[in-house]
């Protein structure tokens, strides 16, 4: 009896690992293929169609992509700490109904998060921020929840007896945020921020009506791409950003995810 | 000025109305090491905390050194502070943690230097500073936090049952070492703790807190000897906590009525008609040869053993004096041949200066 539900545990586990990895295998090997059509032949590869990666066409979405995203990581990263600091740490009055406030934009669809910025922004006269300005304002209201929670959370675990130990050893309340209690929350912090960096990078839903023509994030462009061919060169973009997102993730685990793992925890 | 490194006076707290620490008034002198024992919820660590500065009495004074501390916070008022859970920062080796009092003033780092080594040593880590708390084991992380505490040398140092997430040996062990330590430093102490032992084998001064109130204080032999009500005798040791139906003043001693039986037990502690009950240390009460000669002014008690209990250095005795009371009494164990057998007759012996009268 336990056998086979060991058996079948581990077989549930290969058919999610499948569904989740196969659609990526399809794309990796379709980037490689021969022909110009989406094909696969174990073996006749190319990796040519990488070389049109670096065209202009890809590069500048990619970039403009990469600095969105890396300023919408910050500013929610910092604003997410402060809102976390303000609710947990120092339990301002209301904190309940700022919190839940904080997390709202997540029960909104995204499109329809893009229709209403967009509509506001025209009401209020201000369609010349669309572009990166917009994009950036929007990735935040979208990214911000995921880490004020996460902050949220570190700050929650704090052991308030590592703060009170350092109050009785002198340390100012400045003293304390900068040595002892942001470099117990940094892992939790960086894993949000990692968080916010991947929503921005990936976003379709608020991008696709906040960005000027020309002027592209990398997923639309792909998109824009896709509406006219479905080709090798789609599916090398679409590796080349995994890669990246992948190296994204392993850098942030690399800063936070390690000295938590060596020295972590408040135990 | 006074010699008073910590006074509280007339201080009190609740929490939403619920009175945790009444009308608390206590003197601690410089360098005196000072236990504050009494059970669990009695108020032991919201008066640390009081003193510390992380609880605002809802009335009453705090002062150090003379110096009212109610509107100081706690990182200004210069006193050391080791948590039972040692809470250490786990993100900075113990050099680092140690050093740390002293980095926050600005120290110059030479200086940290040599504080920390010594603080390190005084503790017996030395050669650990490079380690993280994580790399310790219990004793050693309590250490740490004992030196982390000291290396800003504050004059008085607040422990909250530091020993007690420690096994018996090194609770022991660090009885001695923190009793040392505390002599070397020539700082104040303020010990809270559960476990009478402990209390018993470090204080200058044991101060018996029960229901937000002091019982008593008092040296520890003297707490030991001559509880003065009910709830120390029963906290502070092992008693035998008789009720006194009588008592009547007699032109040597006191002659105690023992409450449901025949048993009139002779003291010679003041006492007065309102006396309610009386204690008798096991340790305290002899077994008897039958032929030792019923004179002299010690009670003497029959009774049947019902229970015998080897403790080791110890055997003990559940006695039967009379219907419905018995008397539980400690037999060292190196005179075991004294060690009678079960259901046997025994007589008992009490010295009238062993008889303790309680106030309550
Ligand atoms: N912040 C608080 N709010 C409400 N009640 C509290 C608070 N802190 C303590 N109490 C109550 O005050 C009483 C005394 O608590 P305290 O922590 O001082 O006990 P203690 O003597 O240290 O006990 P222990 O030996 O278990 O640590 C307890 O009944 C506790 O429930
Ligand atoms: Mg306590």
């Amino acid at each position: 009896m336990n056998r086979v539900l060991t058996c079948l545990f581990w077989l549930a586990i290969a058919l999610v690992l499948t569904f989740i990895t196969l659609p990526l295998a399809v794309v990796v090997a379709a980037s490689l293929s021969p022909s110009s059509a989406v094909t696969f032949l174990p073996w006749e590869w190319t990796t040519v169609w990488y070389g049109d990666l670096l065209a202009d066409r890809w590069l500048q979405p990619f970039l403009l992509s990469v600095k969105i995203a890396t300023v919408v990581a910050g500013i929610s990263g910092v604003l997410g700490v402060l809102a976390a600091y303000a609710v947990v740490y120092e339990r301002i009055p209301g904190s309940t109904a700022i919190m839940a406030g904080l997390l709202s934009p997540l029960s909104v669809p995204q499109i329809v998060k893009g229709v209403a910025i967009v509509l506001f922004l025209s009401i209020i006269g201000l369609q010349s921020v669309l572009g990166t300005p917009a994009l950036i304002a929007a990735h935040v209201v979208l990214a911000l929840p995921f880490v004020t929670r996460m902050a949220a959370t570190s700050l929650a675990n704090f052991d308030g007896n590592l703060d009170r130990a350092a109050q009785s050893l002198g340390a100012t309340k400045r003293q304390r945020l900068q040595h002892i209690v942001l470099p117990m929350i940094k892992p939790g912090v960086l894993s949000g921020v990692t968080f916010a960096f991947i929503i921005s990078f990936n976003n379709i839903p608020l991008s696709v009506f906040l960005v000027r023509p020309g002027d592209t994030t990398l997923p639309i462009a792909v998109i824009n791409y896709l509406e006219y061919s479905l080709d090798p060169v789609m599916a090398a973009v679409n590796v080349a950003s995994m890669i990246f997102i992948l190296a994204v993730i392993f850098l942030f685990e690399k800063i936070g995810g390690f000295s938590a793992q060596l020295h972590g925890g408040s135990k | 000025m006074n010699s008073f490194d910590i006074e509280l006076v007339s201080v009190s707290k609740s929490f939403a109305g619920i009175p945790v620490v009444q009308d608390l008034n206590l003197q601690i002198p410089r360098g005196e090491f000072v236990s504050i024992l009494g059970p669990s919820g009695c108020g032991k660590t919201t008066t640390l905390n009081m003193i510390a500065g992380f609880n605002t009495p809802s009335a009453g004074d705090v002062r150090v050194r003379g110096k009212s501390q109610n509107r100081i916070p706690p990182e200004r008022r210069n006193l050391g502070l080791v948590f039972q859970n040692y809470a250490l920062f786990p993100h900075m080796t113990v050099a680092e943690n140690v050093g740390f009092g002293l980095r926050m003033r600005g120290t110059p780092k030479a200086e940290i230097g040599e504080a920390v080594d010594a603080a390190l040593r005084s503790v017996r880590l030395d050669g650990f500073g490079s380690r993280y708390p994580k790399a310790l084991s219990g004793g050693q992380q309590q250490r740490v936090a004992l030196a982390r505490a000291i290396a800003p040398r504050p004059s008085v140092l607040l422990l909250d049952e530091p020993l007690s997430n420690l096994d018996l040996k090194l609770r022991e062990a660090m009885r001695v070492e923190l009793k040392e330590i505390q002599e070397q430093l020539d700082m104040t102490f303020v010990y809270v703790t559960h476990d009478q032992e402990e209390a018993m084998a470090m204080s200058d001064r044991i101060v018996v807190m029960w229901q937000g109130a002091i019982a008593q204080q008092g040296e520890p032999g003297s707490i030991y000897r001559n509880p003065a009500t009910r709830f120390v005798a029963d906290f502070v040791g092992r008693s035998n906590i008789l009720s006194v139906r009588r008592s009547i003043p007699g032109s040597e001693y006191f002659e105690l009525c023992i409450d449901g039986t025949q048993i009139v037990l002779r003291s010679d502690c003041a006492g007065n008609s309102a006396v309610q009950s009386c204690c008798i240390r096991p340790e305290s009460i002899s077994l008897l040869n039958v032929s030792d000669a019923g004179t002299g002014p010690q009670n003497r008690l029959d009774g049947v053993v019902r229970r015998i209990v080897n403790l080791g250095a110890h055997v003990e005795l559940l006695v039967e004096v009379a219907n419905g009371l018995s008397l539980t009494v400690l037999v060292p164990s190196s005179r075991s041949s004294l060690v009678p057998e079960l259901a046997s007759t025994v007589t008992l012996g009490i010295d009238p200066q062993d008889v303790q009268v309680l106030s309550d």
